[in-house]
């Protein structure tokens, strides 16, 4: 790599993100613009930004290398990113939670449910599991993208986990949601055309999309007897129906993070920053198109690396990326190895910026909902103050989520990364998805129903990471240090996900509380759904009276 | 189809490609659709 030239890159891009940063910080000045970017931000802005906060390193990287090892069965996570994650999440999810948090003047994710169930409770615990569970889920993008930094620009990874966390910290304190979204869209072009790249130029040098098909499929010979055994059955088959490994890719990679996606706050603000539900139907092509373009191209790139290894060292993608110093295959390196070896050198530079892109884009979204979560929600709490000591207060909440997040970067063991994610993930949706699917769609929905389906889905999560599902259970040690094993119980319990369990009891919980609990007050629903909103079940009589 | 034997991932592979042009269709059909 020419060392000029690599820096002189990473200067322009970062000249171009820091003046992006000024750009928003000038069109900052009240709460509304800092917590939802002043409300009226262009869908092709919205849908980069959204498409750009979901996909992280990892989803290119881990999930890639993921990719390398399970083959296209993780095409299957790509249809569920694409389908539930901005079809139904745009059109069913989006536009009701604009015209609901629009009516109930919302503009946090935590406000939004508090608000709807007239519970600061409810308002402050979303907040609470938020402040909690996200700076893990940051500092495994943190780590990811520092130890990225480490290798690429050759610089010691404590400078680079601080380099990196005050480089967005500051676009984001100054510029709010404006700055993150304005960057994010920048950030998200980058990716698109990187990724893109990286599809047209493996299809090329593997001799077309069929021909790189076949190439893999032939492949299947040499799955190692380990693999076999756990039920893979080649890169372009599924894993044998029920097995360990068919669960990992079923529940954990395709469920897990496929429905996950649907409650996670950072996203979930993005819809509160258009003006009206038209900009979101202009959205959704934009973002189905953005994620074809990033999980799609990782998964099926990251499968055709066995390919290229084979033909070129003789062997798949896992045995050519063993770590040098454990020895062991590494998932992680298969995709940064394969971009050195295959791709051009022009490529990598291109390829750095995305990973960069790509890492600094979600960054900046779990920054802004920790700092917001903090501040808004927690310590105010609904209370009012004037816009200045309002975006005081938020940029302080954003100094907290900083702090907070670059010691867990310098705490957590490298191996958490997965882990840290994966507990985000189920957190999230166990504890937020039924009570935000009925705070949209359910008038009969209670705040108690709500408030159990929060606690029972955060605890079952929880508990099922910590004793159950061994990938979580064995890191946390938590099991291993009461009970003196890495899970309490055996197959397949073991590698079932735990939002498989925790989300069906999360809204079983919802439904059978709120219909032995007193409906909310019929004044509260009025104002939740009046307007252009078609109706929800009830609401017409609601509207009616 | 595509090189590759099994329809599960086939399947996959076009689904992909087409709920990604199913959003396409919708934003252009719903472009000035309010509600």
């Amino acid at each position: 790599m020419d060392r000029t030239l690599l820096y002189g890159v990473v200067a322009l891009y970062v000249l171009a993100v820091a003046g992006l940063g000024y750009y928003a910080y000038r069109r900052t000045n009240s709460d509304k613009d800092y917590l939802i970017a002043g409300g009226n931000v262009h869908p092709v802005l919205m849908a980069l930004a959204y498409g750009s906060t979901f996909i992280s390193t990892s989803a290119i990287v881990g999930f890639g290398g993921t990719a390398a090892m399970f083959g296209m069965s993780l095409l299957w996570l790509t249809v569920a990113n694409i389908f539930v994650g901005i079809f139904l999440a745009f059109v069913l999810f989006g536009k009701r939670t604009l015209v609901v948090g629009r009516n109930l003047d919302a503009k946090t994710f935590p406000e939004l449910l508090g608000r709807r169930y007239n519970s600061s409770f409810i308002q402050r615990y979303t907040a609470a599991v938020v402040a909690v569970a996200m700076p893990l889920y940051a500092a495994a993008v943190m780590i990811g993208a520092s130890r990225f930094l480490e290798q690429t620009l050759h610089i010691n990874y404590q400078v680079a986990v601080w380099v990196f966390a005050l480089f967005v910290a500051a676009y984001v304190m100054t510029g709010g949601l404006k700055g993150v979204v304005y960057t994010d869209a920048l950030q998200g072009g980058i990716m698109f055309i990187g990724m893109v790249t990286l599809l047209i130029l493996t299809y090329t040098k593997l001799g077309g999309p069929l021909t790189a098909h076949q190439s893999l499929t032939q492949l299947a010979s040499q799955v190692p007897a380990s693999l076999a055994q756990k039920g893979h059955q080649g890169w372009t088959q599924m894993p044998v129906f029920l097995s360990e490994y068919w669960w990992v890719v079923v529940s954990t990679l395709v469920l897990g993070v496929g429905i996950g996606v649907l409650a996670q706050p950072q996203l979930i603000v993005r819809y509160l920053t258009v003006k009206s539900p038209r900009e979101l139907n202009r959205a959704v092509g934009v973002g189905g198109v953005f994620i074809l373009a990033m999980t799609g191209v990782a998964f099926a790139v990251g499968a055709l690396t066995n390919v290229y290894f084979s033909q070129t060292v003789g062997q798949i993608s896992l045995a050519a990326a063993v770590d040098p110093v454990t020895k062991a295959p590494n998932v992680d390196r298969i995709i940064p190895l394969y971009i050195n070896l295959a791709m051009p050198q022009w490529f990598t530079y291109l390829f750095m910026l995305t990973l960069l892109s790509a890492a600094m884009s979600t960054l900046s979204g779990q920054f802004h909902v920790i700092g917001t979560s903090l501040s808004r929600d927690l310590y105010v709490g609904g209370r009012n103050g004037s816009a200045a000591q309002s975006l005081m207060i938020n940029r302080l909440g954003l100094v907290a989520a900083l702090v907070i997040t670059v010691w867990l970067s310098f705490k957590l063991p490298l191996g958490i990364i997965a882990v840290a994610t994966a507990i985000f993930f189920g957190v999230c949706a166990a504890s937020f998805l039924p009570a935000y699917v009925a705070a949209l769609y359910w008038t009969r929905a209670t705040t108690a129903g709500a408030v159990a389906s929060m606690v029972v889905g955060s605890i079952t999560s929880l508990f099922l990471l910590a004793f159950v599902y061994v990938k979580g259970s064995a890191s946390l040690g938590i099991s291993q240090a009461i009970f003196n094993k890495p899970a309490l119980f055996a197959f397949p319990w073991t590698v079932i996900d735990p939002i498989v369990i925790a989300l069906p009891l999360s809204a079983f919980t919802m439904v059978a509380v709120s219909l032995l609990t007193e409906p909310v007050e019929q004044a509260l629903l009025r104002r939740c759904f009046l307007g252009r909103i078609a109706a929800p079940a009830g609401t017409a009589s609601v509207e009616a009276e | 189809m595509l090189g590759i034997p099994d329809p599960q991932i086939w399947l996959a592979y076009l689904l992909s490609i087409l709920s990604a042009g199913l959003c396409v269709v919708y934003g252009i059909a719903k472009w000035n659709c309010d509600n």
